[in-house]
């Protein structure tokens, strides 16, 4: 236990593959020192790498921490990762694009040249292939893409964390330990893409199914493509701008026309190819399912359509979160999922697409906050922390601990109750957790993009009706 | 304080207040109980024509004697039904109370007998309200027209951001022999109730007071709402606010509606190089853009939002656009309250992008946004910020421009007041401003005096819309029969 908090205190990225249950049995006091020492010792190490944290100090006049309250100022508003100007892309600037996101790292990309990049697909292959980060975006689903500049390694820990998370919540070994007995991985989503679900597929290809061989994606040569999702956001900022702005719009999507109008012929193949192979090679074996809710009610209903229940095994495992966000699910969305798919091992999360650490659902219906994140409810009027008291409600923000390159410090658009100061939960887990229901703020407060890549397909969608409209 | 409102219906001179029904508000918390308009409907719409017959038998000098003497009674110290509207107002309103009070002590100056007289003459003339008008003489030897404007049957959709509007429908309805439905809006559903129950207490068998109806039920009831939009009681619908209020309606549109719209808008503004020719001329400008962007705390759609001005993009020219935010901020913090006051809800959703803009000075200079005192976001390139279409709250966007090119092309339908500094620029760019879209050009610093706007809105004639152009030939016998053979 003492050696256990000792590595965390010394180092919060190591969480990511300590075993995740004994997380939630420190003490109260220590999940404290792990903030206070924790929020000190990363706003040392990044304060000097990352001007944007560098001038938001300055703002706010914090130069030390000295109680947990003094990070609350520090927390990004969650705009700051989407705070570059539209303009950028419809200039296509991505030097100064990458000037843009070189303030929010402490990850060296100044040395790349995007001078003759044209689009933000290329810009993101560009920097993945001459620096550490794989930069992932969110879905854009109501406007505009945040960028986050993970590294390579983080993306890695990420993936490991989430084996160890999956291996230990219900109690430590009680779930299957992927990358040491690998399953069949399904993903009724794209294979490639910068998104943040995306991003995790090569890795969870190689670390949990070990190989492609043992996959299956609805999509499976197909990238989900960053200036697609991205549309929704430019296409707004340039009717806002009249003739001056729609002009310049129509030859970015002009030139993706045709490539995209392909895929969309190819779309019910695919879907129906991978209901198929889904049946044929995976039914009724053990296999590692994640997808967003609304994703999964969505593939659930066309196979129930197709007559297709109790698909997998007994022992398989599904990683979910997301909510319904906003579609109009009818009540039973949830026993129409698991009866398709035939399997009641769950594990479901909340979490935002900057930070590394996930809130999980316990069998009490609270996402229990990791260590690792120091959270904060802040008053959504005001902007000032709520007291750490139990049954409180206000906007989340928190600061994970955990990402060591950039500053995972942010105010969310969510409004949540908070619990398990003064009492723990009756699952016996210790420290803060968050009350459901987790509900947004108004539309152009939150977004749709703040939780992991949700809703993704729906923004290509209405980008390709979009683009079809355009094209009659 | 309750927080309790009732909502009477009231019907053609009836007050009926047996609030069964409790509706949500908006802003505020507000909740208010309203009688259940499905008991009423038979009565609620006017479906025999002939009692339109009545506004005929007074004057159009009358129907002046009675908005005169009406808004006599609407001093907020005697009048207690305006003082619950301004009660219920101070909750949900994004005005604050200072100018709200302002909005509502000053209730009868709005019935200024020859402003009214003016606003109609401009827009209907009186005498086509008060008969047949001959149109001269045409092709055809010996026919003659003469034409005469009706008061139609019209349910009025109302928007709730300002008492104004509660205030225009009622003189608009009078001053036309119309006859009214005002369907209230959950954000202010007293104003209109309290002109309307002040007329009944002052006239309550005056045939104005007979046609004018006021009723509250939630948008979109289909129950309801295919009684009110039936034409055989209604001929006109007047329907002010969104896409989605706008979008209930359409499914009831059929031959025999006429829909008149007042949509949403934005404003903006132009200011030309002449205003940086020294900071003194700055200065004034200043405090003109101030009082665009400002006056009544930018709620309304003639609110400037995103300030085009000709500063050019070289480093100098970003500096003046910087120097006009740093002076505007200043100038928008000194304005009177019963003009304009910091925002009681700032949209926390714009706070974030304001603060995240802050950290951004490579492209953008804020100014101001720290708390709920407004902004001004100087964008350092000739492109306004992303988030452009949630300005509120006093938040203004100066964009810098190399020349007012770019600010006429970024003009649209949905652009209705533009600002312009100097009077020349306005009269240069007049025509092109009108082809883009723009729908009322004002000398800076004028968009909210709204003096010529009561008749005019929107680029349409709503009054002119209002009223029915019935025409009455007449020719010789024998020319006419002449034609048979």
């Amino acid at each position: 236990m003492s050696d256990y908090f000792n590595q965390l205190l010394a180092d919060p990225t190591s969480f990511h593959n300590a075993p995740y249950d004994e997380a939630f049995k420190l003490t109260n006091d220590q999940i404290s020192q792990l903030h206070i020492e924790g929020a000190r010792k990363r706003f040392a190490e990044l304060r000097p790498g990352i001007s944007v944290l560098d001038k938001l100090a300055r703002e706010q006049g914090v130069e030390a921490i000295n109680t947990i309250d003094d990070i609350a100022p520090l927390l990004f508003p969650h705009t700051v990762y989407k705070s570059y100007p539209i303009s950028y892309l419809e200039r296509s600037r991505f030097d100064r694009l990458t000037r843009w996101l070189g303030g929010l790292t402490t990850t060296d990309i100044s040395h790349v040249d995007a001078k003759d990049i044209e689009t933000i697909d290329d810009w993101l292959d560009l920097l993945d292939a001459k620096t550490d980060l794989t930069v992932a975006h969110t879905s854009g689903t109501t406007g505009k893409l945040s960028f986050v500049p993970r590294t390579k390694a983080q993306w890695r820990q990420t993936i490991v964390h989430s084996g160890v998370i999956i291996r230990d919540w219900w109690g430590r070994n009680s779930g299957p330990d992927i990358p040491q007995n690998n399953m069949p991985i399904i993903i009724p989503g794209y294979r490639y893409g910068a998104a943040a679900m995306q991003r995790g597929n090569g890795i969870q290809v190689d670390l949990y199914a070990g190989g492609e061989d043992n996959t299956l994606f609805m999509y499976p040569d197909a990238r989900f493509s960053a200036d697609v999702a991205s549309l929704g956001g430019r296409l707004r900022a340039a009717e806002a701008r009249g003739e001056a702005g729609v002009q310049g719009i129509s030859q970015v999507l002009l030139d993706r026309r045709e490539s995209l109008v392909e895929l969309e012929k190819r779309r019910p193949e695919d879907v129906r190819k991978f209901f198929d192979e889904a049946q044929q090679r995976f039914g009724g074996r053990d296999v590692y399912v994640t997808a967003m809710w609304a994703i999964l009610y969505d593939w659930a209903e066309e196979g129930l359509k197709r007559g297709i229940k109790n698909i997998f095994g007994p022992g398989s495992v599904l990683l979910t979160g997301g909510g319904k966000k906003g579609k109009d699910l009818p009540d039973n969305w949830r026993e129409q999922v698991l009866e398709f798919l035939g399997f009641t091992n769950i594990y479901e999360m909340y979490a935002t697409s900057e930070m590394m650490g996930l809130c999980m659902m316990c069998e009490n219906g609270n996402y229990h906050i990791p260590p690792v994140i120091i959270p904060f409810l802040l008053d959504p009027t005001t902007g000032k922390p709520l007291p750490r008291e139990d049954g409180i409600k206000g906007r989340f923000g928190g600061l994970d601990l955990m990402p060591n390159t950039y500053w995972a410090g942010l105010i969310t658009g969510d409004e949540v109750t908070w619990s398990g100061w003064e009492k723990p939960c009756e699952c016996g887990r210790t420290g803060p957790h968050i009350v459901p229901p987790v509900r947004r703020y108004g539309e152009s407060e939150g977004g749709d993009d703040r939780i992991v890549c949700a809703g993704a397909p729906e923004a290509h969608d209405r980008a390709l009706e979009f683009l079809a409209e355009l094209s009659m | 304080m309750s927080q309790e409102f009732t909502v009477p219906l009231i019907i053609r001179g009836e007050i009926i207040d047996d609030a069964k029904i409790e509706h949500g508000g908006r802003r505020g918390g507000i909740r208010f109980r309203a009688p259940d308009i499905a008991e009423h409907l038979n009565k609620l719409m006017l479906n025999t024509p002939s009692k339109m017959a009545d506004l005929y038998e007074i004057s159009f000098e009358d129907i002046l004697d009675y908005l005169v003497e009406l808004g006599q009674r609407l001093h907020f110290e005697s009048n207690p039904h305006v003082r619950e509207a301004f009660r219920l107002s101070c909750m949900t309103s994004g005005l604050s109370e200072s100018i709200l009070k302002f909005h509502y002590s000053n209730l009868p100056g709005m019935f200024d007998r020859s402003e009214m007289r003016a606003m109609i003459d401009r827009s209907c003339g009186i005498e086509y309200l008060e008969g047949w008008v001959d149109q001269g003489s045409s092709r055809f030897p010996g026919l003659s027209a003469r034409t005469r404007a009706f008061g139609a049957r019209c349910v009025h959709v109302i928007a709730g951001n300002a008492p104004i509007v509660s205030i225009l429908t009622v003189v608009r309805n009078a001053l036309t022999r119309s006859d009214a439905l005002i369907k209230l809006p959950s954000n202010d559903p007293l104003t209109a109730v309290a002109l309307v129950r002040t007329m009944v207490e002052m006239a309550p068998d005056h045939p104005i007071t007979k046609h004018i109806s006021v009723a509250y039920w939630k948008g979109g009831d289909d129950a309801i709402e295919s009684v009110v939009y039936d034409p055989r009681g209604v001929e006109k619908i007047i329907a002010w606010g969104g896409f989605d209020s706008i979008k209930h309606i359409t499914r009831y549109l059929q031959p025999g509606i006429d829909l008149i719209t007042q949509d949403p808008k934005l404003s903006g503004t132009i200011i030309g190089k002449e205003a940086f020719v020294d900071d003194d001329t700055l200065k004034a400008v200043a405090r003109r853009l101030a009082l665009d962007i400002g006056a009544q705390n930018q709620e309304g759609c003639v609110s400037a939002r995103v300030i085009y001005a000709e500063t050019g993009l070289d480093e100098e020219g970003v500096k003046r656009a910087n120097r006009l935010g740093e002076l505007t901020f200043a100038a928008l913090q000194e304005l009177p309250p019963h003009l304009s006051t910091p925002h009681k809800a700032f949209d926390q959703g714009l706070k974030s992008e304001i603060d995240a803009a802050r950290l951004q000075d490579e492209d953008y200079r804020v100014f101001g946004g720290r708390n709920n005192e407004g902004a001004l976001i100087v964008s350092q390139e000739d492109y306004p910020v992303d988030f452009s279409r949630i300005l509120a709250c006093r938040v203004g966007n100066i964009v810098p421009i190399e020349s007012t090119e770019t600010a006429v092309r970024s003009v649209n339908a949905y652009t209705q007041t533009i600002g312009i500094y100097p009077e020349s620029l306005k009269e240069k760019l007049r025509n092109r401003l009108a082809f883009q879209g723009a729908q009322r050009l004002v000398s800076l610093g004028g968009a909210a005096t709204m003096q010529h706007n009561m008749e005019r809105q929107d680029a349409i004639e709503p009054v002119r819309r209002m009223v029915k152009w019935v025409t009455e030939e007449q020719a010789d016998g024998g020319m006419l029969e002449g034609l048979s053979k």
